[in-house]
């Protein structure tokens, strides 16, 4: 084969290469997609996004799915899941609202332990009894939806009405910044984040490299749980009122968060911590901006659910995807 | 050689099949013939391509080219049903069968149909046929209504038989079958070749029992590493030429380790006692300082079940293995405690995360020291990685690349990397060099030989005596789960002797 030949070869093989590939696209979507919503918003409101007062109210809707997303990726990087988080918020909010009626500062550790609770009933269902998380954590939210119904007695509890003093930004701010901080430093840098990746990535390598898996599946639980408890309390400081509807959105925020954030559906090692926070934040904007265009509550469901079904489309693996777990 | 017989005799011939599964060729340009009224045997080392040259012909798999022809016909099925259709019926190695459904339900499976009307199956009928045909084969003591859960493995293997039987082949393809069979379930396989015989019928009939096969078959093809090799016929039956066929691969030895000296250090760094497993019976023995261990045997006579127990992946039902210091082993994590690591046989599933980076596969086993207070910190990691991935001198772009990119090679010496990085006293190898490639493959057994060196000791399980033979200063042969041989490297071990105790 002459030179000439060859350098014409492989010339068609290097331009055969795709200028932009799948899996490019996979990495960009994301952030196209936190630009996207932002601008269109900011067009369509004629730049309400941008002003103080909105802010704030991003952040507020930003705190709680940031702070469950951060929880969230601890199991998706293990391949978990847990539906059960909304349903948890709502009975820890109760927790918290009857500690509350005890004495005011009750209602932290309330909301907290009853999530942290739940969380480890999870995490013992699922490892102990082998039950896959998606079937474990959706019973274990079937039954808190009927739980709180009881402990609501089928109507509302109000905390002390000085409570809702402590709903600064000042507190939301600095919470937030200390998970989100922590999240990540736990999740890149230390044995157990990458430990649930490794399990994430190949469970039975990972139990033949010494990595003691019942503990390490177990325990994202129960940080879940600590988390939707740690939400829920600051939901009954915000609104003011336990009810069954609390932590109504918060499944649905945070999976949307996940899955615009790019992390496929069936989770793995190929979860990213910057994922969850970029998507948290696509989150936040588009909520608030269908808030500011006067979207109701249940067209906004009804888009999220499309928004949910067309990012799955995009981010889901279907080629190294066995089974959900 | 060959065998001279009447052309049109001939029932059934396959010429030249090939088959590779990736780099491996399972089979290369393969013949067989299977005369009218012919028992043929068909005999080769684990991975000699038997099994997958009768899955061919049996149409389980697709060949990647060949013809086959039955009583002259081109003969080229799609599937099993095909081939059932056309006369050929193969009982297999493992079960085939459905614990849910009944035995005679097993037996006329995707042929429901004779006993329906207006889709409604008559049971009592369906029943009574399959009795029918169970009293035939004389195995009148499985009934057809009983559920085929409750059966033991032999009796499934019998309705099976009932079932490839009832359609009444013209080949009937029997794989490593008769291992699971007692005396009668034998018995009655071979009344049933014998009536096949008689009919002017064929049978290809594959056993790792040598005596088995010269007594029952009427002319043996030999295979050695997907070749063909040749076909005898009875007169020239003779065990010794057989076995010397089988083996007689030309060994390219110069990789191995040269020395013919044992290890002569009797430190015990690791023991097997008593150990029970559903595969291992009563296996005991001793790992010494500076030691290379080597275990042989058929796939299936329990050998991997050694490096398993060992590392604590699997519990023994009854005995115990211990370190130097008498604990047991109870769980990998514990077993890392003692210094000892494991490479499993099935490297990407098992011993790597072949969908995450070399970098996180190194360091997997090495976090707790690569701590700086509470964190691993990325430098750390790089520092780590580079040197043992240098140090082993993988092939690849840089420490972020997926380990699934790599070949086989590159990817047991990243699972190597891991362990050497962890700094691992006893090294439990279950086929190192599977599937990997002969230039990777001398640098594993260097590394054997040096890691040797150094007084680390090494537990060598591998389907490739050559290897076993070549890397051990002791060998220990394992039969249906026993230690059935035991030969230190200054005896002159051959593969040959070797099988003896293997088979």
């Amino acid at each position: 084969m002459s030179a000439d030949v060859k350098a014409v070869l492989t010339d068609v093989k290097e331009s055969k290469k795709p200028i932009f590939s799948y899996p490019d696209f996979r990495k960009v979507f994301p952030v196209l997609g936190l630009v996207v919503v932002i601008i269109f918003f900011q067009i369509y409101t004629g730049g309400k996004v941008f002003t103080l007062k909105n802010m704030k109210a991003i952040i507020n809707e930003g705190f709680f799915i940031m702070i469950g997303s951060v929880g969230y990726v601890f199991l998706l990087s293990q391949g978990s899941m847990d539906f059960s988080i909304g349903a948890n918020m709502c009975v820890s909010c109760t927790a918290a609202a009857l500690g509350a009626a005890i004495n005011p500062l009750l209602a932290i550790p309330f909301g907290i332990g009853t999530g942290a609770i739940i969380g480890a009933c999870n995490g013992f269902i699922h490892v102990k009894f082998k039950i896959g998380a998606f079937i474990a954590t959706l019973a274990m939210q079937f039954i808190l939806n009927g739980f709180v119904v009881i402990l609501l007695n089928g109507g509302t509890l109000q905390p002390p009405l000085a409570m809702l003093k402590w709903n600064t930004m000042t507190l939301k701010f600095t919470t937030f910044l200390v998970i989100v901080i922590l999240g990540y430093i736990v999740f890149e840098f230390t044995t157990y984040g990458k430990r649930c990746r490794a399990i994430g990535s190949c469970e039975e390598a990972a139990r033949q490299t010494g990595v003691n898996y019942s503990v390490m599946k177990f325990l994202p639980f129960v940080v879940m749980g600590a988390l939707a408890g740690l939400l829920g309390f600051f939901s009954l400081i915000r609104t003011g009122t336990a009810s069954s509807h609390t932590g109504e959105e918060l499944m649905m925020n945070v999976l949307n968060a996940a899955l615009l954030g790019g992390i496929p559906i069936s989770g793995g090692a190929t979860s990213k911590y910057r994922a969850v926070v970029i998507g948290s934040l696509t989150m936040a904007f588009l909520t608030n901006g269908m808030t500011l265009m006067g979207v109701g509550t249940y067209d906004k469901q009804l888009i999220k659910g499309i928004v949910f079904l067309i990012a799955i489309a995009i981010s889901f693996d279907r080629k190294n995807m066995t089974v959900i777990k | 050689m060959g065998i001279v017989m009447n052309q049109q005799d001939l029932l059934f011939q396959a010429d030249e099949m090939y088959k590779s599964f990736g780099i491996t060729k399972a089979l290369n340009n393969v013949n067989l013939k299977l005369y009218k009224g012919q028992i043929l045997g068909l005999i080769g080392e684990n991975g000699s391509g038997k099994s997958t040259l009768t899955s061919i012909i049996a149409a389980i798999q697709p060949a990647d080219s060949g013809k086959m022809y039955k009583t002259g016909q081109p003969y080229s099925p799609k599937t099993t049903v095909e081939a059932n259709k056309l006369g050929v019926c193969m009982i297999l190695q493992e079960k085939g069968t459905f614990d849910q459904l009944t035995v005679a339900k097993n037996i006329f499976i995707g042929k429901e149909d004779m006993f329906s009307k207006n889709g409604i199956i008559n049971n009592r009928k369906m029943n009574q046929e399959a009795q029918k045909i169970l009293d035939d084969i004389k195995a009148s003591h499985i009934r057809a209504e009983m559920s085929l859960g409750r059966l033991n493995f032999e009796d499934c293997k019998l309705v099976e038989l009932a079932r490839a039987m009832y359609m009444n082949p013209q080949i009937l393809i029997v794989d490593e079958t008769t291992t699971a069979l007692s005396r009668t379930g034998r018995d009655i396989l071979y009344e049933i070749m014998e009536n096949m015989k008689k009919e002017k019928k064929g049978v290809i009939f594959i056993s790792h029992d040598i005596d088995e096969l010269l007594e029952k078959c009427d002319a043996l093809t030999i295979l050695r590493d997907g070749i063909y090799v040749d076909t005898l016929e009875r007169k020239q039956f003779d065990a010794g030429e057989i076995k010397r066929l089988m083996v007689g691969r030309e060994v390219a030895d110069n990789y191995y380790r040269t020395d013919l000296k044992s290890c002569k250090n009797k430190e015990v760094v690791f023991q097997f006692k008593d150990i029970q497993t559903d595969s291992l019976k009563d296996v005991s023995f001793e790992l010494h300082k500076g030691e290379i261990l080597g275990f042989g045997g058929l796939a299936d006579c329990g050998m991997h079940d050694i490096g398993k127990v060992a590392f604590g992946l699997l519990k023994p039902a009854e005995g115990a293995a211990t370190t130097e210091n008498g604990e047991n082993v109870k769980n990998p994590a514990q077993a890392m405690n003692k210094k000892i690591a494991y490479i499993s046989k099935n490297r990407d599933q098992e011993a790597l995360m072949v969908s995450s980076n070399i970098k996180d596969n190194i360091c997997l086993a090495s976090y707790p020291k690569l701590l700086t207070g509470p964190l691993v910190l990325p430098a750390s990691e790089k520092k780590f990685v580079d040197k043992w991935a240098t140090d082993l001198e993988i092939k690849m772009q840089n420490s972020s690349q997926y380990v699934m990119e790599l070949s086989g090679g590159n990817k047991q010496k990243v699972a190597l990397a891991k362990w050497l990085g962890f700094g691992a006293d006893i090294f439990i190898l279950d086929c190192p060099t599977r599937g990997i490639d002969i230039g990777v493959k001398s640098n594993i057994y260097q590394l054997m030989i040096k890691l040797r060196a150094e007084g680390k000791s090494i537990i060598l399980i591998s389907e490739e005596l050559p290897e076993v033979i070549g890397m051990s200063d002791r060998t220990i042969i394992l039969k249906d789960g026993k230690i059935s041989g035991e030969f230190v490297r200054e005896e002159e071990i051959t593969e040959t002797k070797l099988i003896d105790y293997m088979v």
